[in-house]
């Protein structure tokens, strides 16, 4: 199908414009102060307040400091002793295992979502609004609701599972599934969020191309495939970005459904980060950590980014 | 010219004496201050409590203004060492006993001279002193007792508990309460590290070795102390699949009348006011003996702060002064800590539950929180993890308290 | 609406029976997805009306004696009203605050080449990438410094930008095409003429999207607010909320109902800009 091709750039017939006028341009004081213009508002707040204590978290992280007494100068220790616990693997294996399962699961409900409310449907808008609720409830109705739905005993999924002869797990109460029912609950919480950005995504494809690709006979789902999805990258990338960020640093719905329990099978590196900091004295070590999952995170990210050429179709 | 020059060196050395006499002397009583008092207690409920003896003191002091933050009691302690960290420390502060010693040792706190230390519980305010210097004035406390649904004993034409039970007795009567076909339970109590060291206390073991740098409960009469908590689940209560340990689940099943006896505080008198049954409370039992939990709130003054007379003035009437101890018990704010026994009469007379005797009965032999110099929260959540592993059978409670041993040591030795 | 995702319409038109049980199944998928959806919700609202509320392990259908007493001591006992005025008006401030400083940044990113914008741009995503749980420390002395504690701008500075809104219109801004800002140049339009009268406009639907972001970011946030508001009259709804439960005990139908309460100003803005969002791409000018 010739599709794709159309898709990259759907009125790419101008001529670019001579790159000499547009060096010189780039030069010149005028541009500079253009360029300043436009990313101070953002780059005073960021560096005063981000990156500033970044700066002192990282200064933090080579001390040992309880927040009560004096900070001591410790050098390395902080990190070699997180890279010796195994405490540390734990904890980030636990964050990837969250990960790998609300990713596919929030993108594609989301975008199942999206899709399926786009189109003209009766009470769209009510819909809609209904399909973000969850996004704005607080973690701690959610919480409950869902430690109620997974009842092992009488919550209604195992209910519904027994009709079919199944034994229900024990979800949260069970170790090898606490992490499962978080991350069905994280999922359902947001697939509002996803349905959002996705939405207004879909909303900025050029209808031409499903006119064009609907001539070439396409059904479907081989519209669905060649159009929407590419031409979707954008958001596509930017909620794959977000949720991975996001995702490495989960916390709330840990702390409101489980506690990083049963038996710390759910504890996770911000949790772990935060019992550091503020229960167990050590913000030294947590800063430390802090700074192990920046990289993991930073890593993660850039690959990303520079993956994207290979699969993101910009206008 | 140079008597004159003698004179004005004079006028100057005298005027220096005086205004530094005046820089160093407590502010004097004319000048108004302002000192910040940061809380958890009155949160949830009790503000208005906390504003009346306010009030009242500010009444009797009227050149000091109190500047009160409240802060949720999930979020105090966060808050309060992020103002450690940036000396940003009210004048005044909440603290609890767990958190006590880390405030005391740290040196941010300022030594008290009481005005009235008899008018205190003496094991309370012993409780806030280090070396007979106190450093917080208790505001409260609570105790845990045995409650029980007086009209399912006597369905079962069973004895009430007295305070002569042991466990024995206790585990004979939830036996012969839980019954599965109406879904009653015989006895709740959770599994925690609160029950724990208590429970140890009344089987005679202990929680902590005598020296503080290694725990001790890794013993027969540990193992078995830990089961009495443990083994409760799935027999006379519900199982954690079942809902036990989440919030309020015991003061819940015991309101709907579905459950005999429940191990839980005072705090739940009010909760369990208009109870459409007879219910009663006991001392809780002991083993080998009768030890009972109890938990206290504490105030204390800044070292850092610009007042530190007015802010004593204050923590001691919020501890001690009548306001606080009237207000108190007519709003059920847990108990004020006066050594005052006729003020607490008062209390006793109050409507259910009938026996409050036991809530003082229970102040003969207390378990105190055990505490450490380092890892004291990483102990407690270590305890409580490895015990619900026992309970809910994914370990044995001798690999558990073997387990929690060998964590615990590494942390706080 | 695009006539070309009117597809299913037009066939349905012809009323085969496939396209028709299709819609039908759809339609109840999404109906049961969102009674799913509105279930806590739902939940909730009922605490909230069960006077003494416990908190049971099954929430109840219809409680036995429902009243509004529950939002009563809400507003007259507990300043929920002063309460909730702070957290709209934190939430206005950040709102409109964020979307001028990530518009300029993603047209900067966008739009503006310059040696090291990718550098540059990275810092900024690695903004997001350190736990607000570490920051909170340095944070708070760095403003106690600048004499801002206990202040509504100690509480508002740090939200000023972030990194989340100006990539999401970096994004939106990439996907308007460049043939437009050309037209416009032609035209003798310098950047600014370009970034408020051809960029702006035609990324509506992700200005909307921001709006309604960050205005939930500032109207949940809890950690940085527990800190440095202190004041009951500076104090936000998350912290009221946390603080209706005490160290002993709670009234869940208190919380419960300031759930709801806090719940509610968020959906009426969500409705609110959806419209915004959902915009036919007839009004993007691509033609």
């Amino acid at each position: 199908m010739a599709i794709s091709t159309i898709g990259i750039s759907p009125t790419n017939t101008a001529t670019p414009p001579p790159k000499r006028a547009t060096r010189a341009k780039r030069t010149s004081a005028g541009y500079v102060l253009t360029v300043c213009a436009f990313l101070l508002p953002s780059a005073i707040p960021l560096a005063l307040f981000v990156l500033g204590p970044m700066l002192a978290a990282a200064w933090i992280s080579f001390t040992e400091w309880n927040l009560i007494t004096p900070m001591q100068f410790v050098g390395w220790a902080n990190y070699e002793s997180l890279l010796a616990d195994e405490r540390t693997g734990e904890v980030f294996l636990h964050t990837i295992q969250y990960i790998a399962g609300y990713l596919p699961l929030v993108y594609i409900g989301g975008l199942a979502l999206a899709l399926a409310l786009n189109r003209a449907l009766k009470g769209r808008s009510l819909w809609r609004g209904i399909y973000f609720l969850p996004v704005v409830t607080s973690w701690i109705a959610v919480a409950i609701v869902w430690r109620w739905l997974l009842n092992p005993n009488n919550g209604v999924v195992n209910l519904a599972l027994g009709w079919f002869g199944i034994d229900g797990p024990g979800w949260w109460t069970d170790p090898d599934w606490a992490m499962i029912s978080i991350i069905l609950a994280s999922a359902w919480k947001d697939l509002g969020f996803v349905m959002v950005i996705l939405l207004a995504g879909l909303q900025s494809i050029n209808p031409d191309l499903y006119d064009a690709a609907k001539v070439d006979g396409a059904g479907s789902w081989s519209r669905l495939k060649n159009v929407t999805i590419p031409m979707l990258s954008p958001s596509t990338f930017f909620v794959v970005v977000i949720s991975l960020i996001n995702g490495f640093q989960v916390f709330d719905q840990v702390y409101a459904m489980t506690g990083g329990g049963p038996g710390g099978s759910t504890q996770v590196v911000v949790q772990q980060i935060y019992d550091l900091t503020f229960r167990y004295g050590a913000a030294g070590e947590a800063s430390a950590l802090s700074w192990l999952l920046f990289i993991v995170i930073l890593a993660v990210t850039v690959i990303q980014i520079i993956g994207q050429k290979k699969w993101v179709h910009y206008a | 010219m140079k008597r004159s020059l003698l004179a004005a060196g004079g006028i100057l050395g005298i005027s220096a004496l005086l205004l530094s006499a005046c820089a160093t002397e407590p502010a004097s009583s004319d000048d108004p201050v302002t000192i910040t008092y940061s809380n958890f207690t009155s949160a949830g409920g009790n503000e208005e409590n906390l504003q009346t003896i306010i009030d009242a003191f500010e009444a009797e002091n009227p050149n000091v203004t109190v500047d009160v933050t409240t802060l949720p009691y999930g979020d105090y302690f966060t808050t309060l060492q992020t103002d450690l960290a940036a000396g940003t420390v009210a004048d005044v502060v909440d603290t609890n006993y767990d958190f006590f010693p880390q405030l005391a040792s740290s040196g941010s706190l300022a030594p008290l001279e009481v005005t009235n230390p008899e008018s205190y519980r003496e094991s309370l305010i012993d409780a806030y002193s280090v070396d007979g210097v106190s450093y917080g004035l208790p505001s409260s406390f609570s105790d845990v007792v045995l409650y029980y649904n007086a009209d399912l004993f006597d369905a079962a034409g069973l004895d009430y508990p007295t305070s002569d039970w042991t466990w024995s007795e206790e585990q004979a009567a939830a036996e012969a309460l839980t019954d599965s076909s109406s879904g009653t339970w015989g006895d709740h109590q959770p599994v925690s590290f609160y029950e724990f060291y208590k429970v140890l206390e009344q089987n005679g073991a202990s929680f902590l070795s005598d020296d503080g740098t290694s725990v001790a409960f890794n013993t027969p009469a540990g193992i078995e102390a830990a089961e009495w908590l443990t083994s409760k689940s799935g027999t006379v209560m519900p199982t954690i699949e079942e809902g036990q340990g989440t919030a309020d689940f015991d003061t819940n099943l015991f309101l709907e009348g579905k459950l005999g006896m429940m191990h839980s505080g005072i705090w739940v008198f009010g909760a369990l006011a208009d109870a459409p049954f007879t219910w009663d409370i006991a001392v809780e039992p002991g083993n080998t003996q009768q030890t009972s939990a109890v938990f206290s709130n504490a105030v204390g003054v800044s070292a850092a702060s610009d007042h530190i007379a007015e802010a004593s003035a204050f923590a001691e009437f919020l501890t001690s002064s009548q306001t606080m101890i009237d207000v108190r018990l007519d709003s059920g704010w847990e108990l004020p800590p006066t050594s005052d026994e006729d003020q607490l009469a008062v209390y006793l007379t109050k409507d259910t539950p009938a026996n409050r005797q036991a809530v003082f009965d229970s102040l003969d032999s207390i378990a105190l929180t055990p505490l450490v110099e380092n890892g004291q929260q990483e102990m407690q959540d270590i305890v409580t993890e490895e015990l619900i592993e026992a309970q809910a059978g994914r370990k044995s409670v001798a690999d558990a308290l073997a387990s929690a041993e060998e964590r615990i040591n590494a942390v706080i030795g | 609406m695009p006539d070309s995702l009117r597809t299913n319409s037009r066939t349905s038109r012809k009323a085969t029976p496939a396209a028709k049980s299709k819609s039908v199944a759809l339609h109840v998928i999404v109906i049961a997805g969102a009674l799913a959806m509105f279930f806590p919700f739902l939940w909730t609202f009922i605490t909230s009306i069960t006077t003494g509320a416990g908190f049971s392990i099954a929430p109840q259908l219809w409680p036995e004696n429902p009243s509004f007493e529950a939002y009563q001591t809400l507003f007259t006992e507990r300043p929920f009203a002063r309460v909730v005025a702070n957290s709209v008006g934190l939430a206005l401030v950040t709102t409109v605050v964020q979307l001028f400083t990530s518009a300029t940044a993603a047209y900067a990113f966008s739009r503006l080449p310059f040696r090291g914008r990718g550098v540059i741009f990275a810092i900024y995503l690695a903004t997001m990438m350190i736990p607000l749980q570490v920051l909170i420390v340095p944070l708070f002395a760095e403003l106690k410094a600048f004499g801002l504690l206990d202040t509504y701008l100690g509480a508002l500075l740090p939200t000023f930008a972030s990194a989340f809104g100006i990539f999401l219109l970096r994004q939106a801004i990439n996907q308007v095409p460049r043939e437009l800002d050309e037209a416009a140049t032609l035209d003798g339009a310098g950047h600014f003429r370009v970034f408020t009268q051809i960029v702006l406009p035609n990324i509506r639907p992700a200005l909307a999207t921001l709006t309604v972001f960050a205005f939930m970011s500032s109207w949940n946030a809890f950690l940085w607010p527990l800190v440095v508001l202190r004041s009951a009259e500076l104090q936000t709804l998350p912290i009221a909320l946390a603080g209706l439960q005490g160290q002993y005990t709670t009234a869940w139908d208190v919380v419960m109902a300031g759930s709801v309460v806090s719940i509610l100003p968020m959906l009426a803005l969500y409705i609110f800009a959806q419209k915004y969002i959902i915009q036919g791409v007839a009004s993007s000018g691509i033609k």
